[in-house]
C-alpha cells in the first residue's frame, strides 16, 4: 500500500494518454459487458418468472412455422396434470409503417375466455377481461406497449395482414399489466380467426400454452404429450415456456458461439490496446527506473510498481466500462421484448466480478512483459539509457 | 579490513562488449579510502572514473579482482542483498540529479526511505530534516520542474543522505550547474564531509570541484594513477 501514491501518480503522468487509455477500455470492456449480461441471462443466470414456470408450450416438432390441428387441444386438456390449456397463433401482419422498429410486437390470436387462466400473472379490471371475451373483434394489450402508442380501451387498430389473407380491424377493450414481466403482446380473439377463415384448411393452431398444476408436473406433461402425437399427423415438441422463447434465438444462429467469439475478439483487443501502451510508457522510463534500482528498489518492487499501474489503469477501464454497460442494458429494457430475458437485463453480480476479473487481468498481462524486461535491464543500461 | 578503511578494491577490472568491441574499463585497480575520506576522482571523459564509482555502489559487478566496501564483499552478493544493501550504505547523487517528475521534493528524498520499516510520519519527519538540511525547508511541495538545477540538485542529496548511508558517492555532481549553484552544491558536499563525518567519493572532470575534497586520485584509460601523479596530457 505504500507503493500505491507513487502507482497513481505515475497513472497520471501523461493524463491525456490515460485519459485515452482509459476511454478505449470503457469502451470495449462496455461491448463485452453487454456481451456478457446477455450471455449470463441466457445460459446461465436466468430463471423463469414465476407464473412462467408452470406454463407449457406445445409446438411443431419440425418447426414452429407449422400449425396443429385444433382438435389437439382437447386431447392435451385431458392429460394428467394439466389445469388449463389454451390454443395462440401468430398472425403477424403490419401495423403502420414496418420500418418503423417501434411498430414491431407480437400480435397473437388467442382462447380469449382461456387466456387470463393460462397466464394468471395478468393483470386487467374484470370488466375489460370480460368485454374482451365478448368481442369477437376485441383485443387486449401490454400496458407498456399501450402507453408506447398511445392505446387507449375503445381505440381501433389495424393490422395489415401479410401472413394471412386478410387484415385486422380490432378495438382495444383491455389493457393488461403483468405481476412477472411486460411482454409487448397484443392479443386478439380467437373468434376473430375463426370467422375470417370458416371451412378454410388453414384454420389451426400455432400451438398451444398449457398451464401445469404444479412445476413439478411439467417434465411429465412434455413427455406424456410428445409421445401422445409422435405418430400423429403432426409430431409435436412440448417445452417449457422459458426454454421456448429462448429457442427463438437460434434463429439467429449459434448464439453462444457468436457471444462468445466477440467476448474474446473485444478482450483480444483490448489487451493489444493496453500492452501498446504500456510498453510506451515504460519505455520513456528506463532510466527512472534505473534510478529507483539505485536507491534500493528490487527487481520485484520494480515489476509491482509498472504491474500495479497498469491494472489501475485497467480497472478504472473496467469500472467505466460497467457503468456505460448497465446504462446500455438499461436502454434494452426499453425496448421491445424479443425474448423475455431482454426485458430484466442488467449487469448481474458474477458478470460485474468477471468484468472486473478480466480488466485485472488484462491490466497485468499487457504489463507483465515490459515490467519484467524493464526490471532486469542492468543499472547501468538503464541510467544511460535514452528514449 | 582495518576499522579506518570503507572501501577497499584489489585487482579490480572491468571489461565489456559494446556491439563488437571489447572495452577494458578499469584495469586491475587496487584502492583504499578511509572513514571520513572526501576524495575527489578526477580523469579525462571515458577514463573509468564512473565505472569505479558503480562498482563501489554495488551497481555492476567486476569481471576480476574484489572490492570490499565496508567489510562485505559486495560482488558476490544476490541482487536482491544488492539492493537491500545500497539502501541502506550508499547515497548516490547523480549529475543530472534524476529526480522523479511526477513526485514533489519531499515525495522523490521520502523515496528511500520507503524500502525502510518506518512509517509514513516518520518517513516524513525525516525527508522534511533532509531537505532542511540541505536548505530547502520552504520548498517542501514543489515539483522538479518548479526548482532551479542548484535546487534540484539539492533535493537529490537531500534523497541520497535521508537514509544515514555511510557513504555518499556523488558522479560529476556540478556538471549541469552554473558556477554559483556549483559552489553551494560542493560546500553542502563539504559540510556532509566534515560535520556529519560521511565518506564521499566525487567524481569529477572540475579541478575547481575536486579542490572541496581532501584527497584527489586520477583515473587514465581504466589504471588509477599513484597519489599525486596526473595524466601526461592533463591540463
Amino acid at each position: 500500500m505504500k507503493y500505491l501514491p507513487l502507482i497513481v501518480k505515475n497513472a497520471l503522468r501523461n493524463r491525456r494518454r490515460t485519459l485515452l487509455t482509459t476511454s478505449s477500455l470503457a469502451i470495449s470492456l462496455c461491448l463485452l459487458g453487454v456481451m456478457m449480461a446477455l450471455y449470463y441471462a441466457l445460459f446461465i443466470g436466468g430463471q423463469p418468472a414465476k407464473a412462467q414456470a408452470r406454463r407449457v408450450v406445445v409446438r411443431h416438432k419440425v418447426s414452429i412455422v407449422f400449425p396443429l390441428p385444433l382438435y389437439f387441444r382437447e386431447k392435451i386438456a385431458q392429460v394428467p396434470g394439466v389445469e388449463e390449456v389454451m390454443l395462440w397463433s401468430w398472425f403477424g401482419g403490419v401495423y403502420k409503417d414496418a420500418r418503423d422498429q417501434r411498430n414491431f410486437f407480437a400480435r397473437m390470436a388467442a382462447d380469449a375466455d382461456r387466456l387470463f387462466r393460462v397466464y394468471q400473472d395478468y393483470v386487467i379490471p374484470e370488466e375489460q377481461k370480460e368485454a374482451f371475451i365478448r368481442d369477437p373483434a376485441g383485443c387486449v394489450v401490454n400496458k407498456a406497449l399501450a402507453e408506447r402508442h398511445g392505446f387507449k380501451v375503445g381505440d381501433r387498430i389495424l393490422i395489415r395482414g401479410d401472413i394471412y389473407p386478410f387484415d385486422l380491424d380490432l378495438t382495444v377493450r383491455g389493457i393488461y399489466t403483468s405481476t412477472d414481466f411486460d411482454d409487448d403482446t397484443l392479443w386478439f380473439n380467437w373468434k376473430y380467426m375463426e370467422n375470417m377463415l370458416r371451412n378454410s384448411p388453414r384454420l389451426m393452431a400455432g400451438g398451444f400454452t398449457l398451464l401445469a398444476r404444479s412445476e413439478q408436473d411439467v417434465a411429465a406433461i412434455s413427455r406424456t404429450i410428445d409421445e401422445m402425437f409422435a405418430n400423429s399427423e403432426a409430431p409435436t415438441k412440448t417445452e417449457s415456456e422459458y426454454t421456448f422463447g429462448l429457442s427463438f434465438l437460434s434463429f439467429l444462429g449459434n448464439i453462444k458461439v457468436i457471444l462468445m467469439s466477440i467476448c474474446f475478439a473485444v478482450t483480444f483487443t483490448v489487451l493489444l490496446i493496453t500492452a501498446n501502451t504500456m510498453a510506451m510508457s515504460v519505455r520513456e522510463r528506463v532510466r527512472e527506473v534505473g534510478v529507483l534500482r539505485t536507491l534500493g528498489f528490487g527487481k520485484p518492487a520494480i515489476v509491482g510498481l509498472i504491474v500495479g499501474e497498469s491494472a489501475l489503469i485497467s480497472l478504472l477501464g473496467g469500472l467505466l466500462g460497467v457503468l456505460v454497460a448497465e446504462g446500455l442494458c438499461w436502454v434494452v429494457r426499453q425496448g421491445p421484448a424479443i425474448v423475455q430475458q431482454a426485458k430484466t437485463l442488467t449487469i448481474e453480480g458474477p458478470v460485474f466480478a468477471a468484468l472486473m476479473g478480466v480488466s485485472l487481468a488484462v491490466g497485468i498481462f499487457s504489463s507483465i512483459v515490459p515490467a519484467v524486461s524493464a526490471a532486469r535491464t542492468s543499472i547501468i543500461d538503464a541510467l544511460r539509457f535514452t528514449d | 579490513m582495518s576499522q579506518d578503511v570503507v572501501i577497499r578494491a584489489r585487482g579490480l577490472t572491468k571489461e565489456f562488449l559494446r556491439d563488437s568491441f571489447h572495452i577494458v574499463a578499469l584495469k586491475d585497480v587496487d584502492l583504499e579510502i578511509r572513514r571520513g575520506e572526501y576524495l575527489a576522482l578526477m580523469g579525462p571523459s571515458g577514463s573509468g572514473k564512473s565505472t569505479l564509482l558503480h562498482l563501489i555502489a554495488a551497481m555492476d559487478r567486476p569481471t576480476a579482482g574484489e572490492i570490499e566496501v565496508l567489510g562485505s564483499n559486495v560482488a558476490s552478493m544476490a541482487d536482491s542483498e544488492m539492493a537491500k544493501w545500497r539502501n541502506r550504505h550508499i547515497g548516490f547523487v547523480f549529475q543530472s540529479f534524476n529526480l522523479i517528475p511526477v513526485l514533489t521534493a519531499l515525495e522523490n528524498v521520502e523515496l528511500p526511505l520507503k524500502l525502510t520499516h518506518l512509517k509514513r510520519g516518520e518517513r516524513v519527519q525525516h525527508a522534511a530534516t533532509a531537505l532542511k538540511l540541505v536548505g530547502l525547508g520552504d520548498r517542501m511541495d514543489h515539483y522538479p520542474r518548479q526548482l532551479s538545477g542548484g535546487q534540484e540538485q539539492r533535493v537529490a542529496i537531500a534523497r541520497a543522505i535521508v537514509t544515514d548511508p555511510d557513504i555518499i558517492l556523488c558522479d560529476e555532481p556540478t556538471g549541469n550547474l552554473d558556477a554559483r549553484s556549483a559552489n553551494e552544491v560542493l560546500e553542502l558536499l563539504r559540510r556532509l564531509n566534515q560535520e556529519f563525518g560521511k565518506t564521499i567519493v566525487m567524481v569529477t572532470h572540475d579541478p575547481h570541484a575536486a579542490h572541496f575534497a581532501t584527497h584527489i586520485r586520477f583515473i587514465d584509460k581504466g589504471e588509477l594513477l599513484p597519489e599525486g601523479k596526473k595524466p601526461e596530457d592533463w591540463s
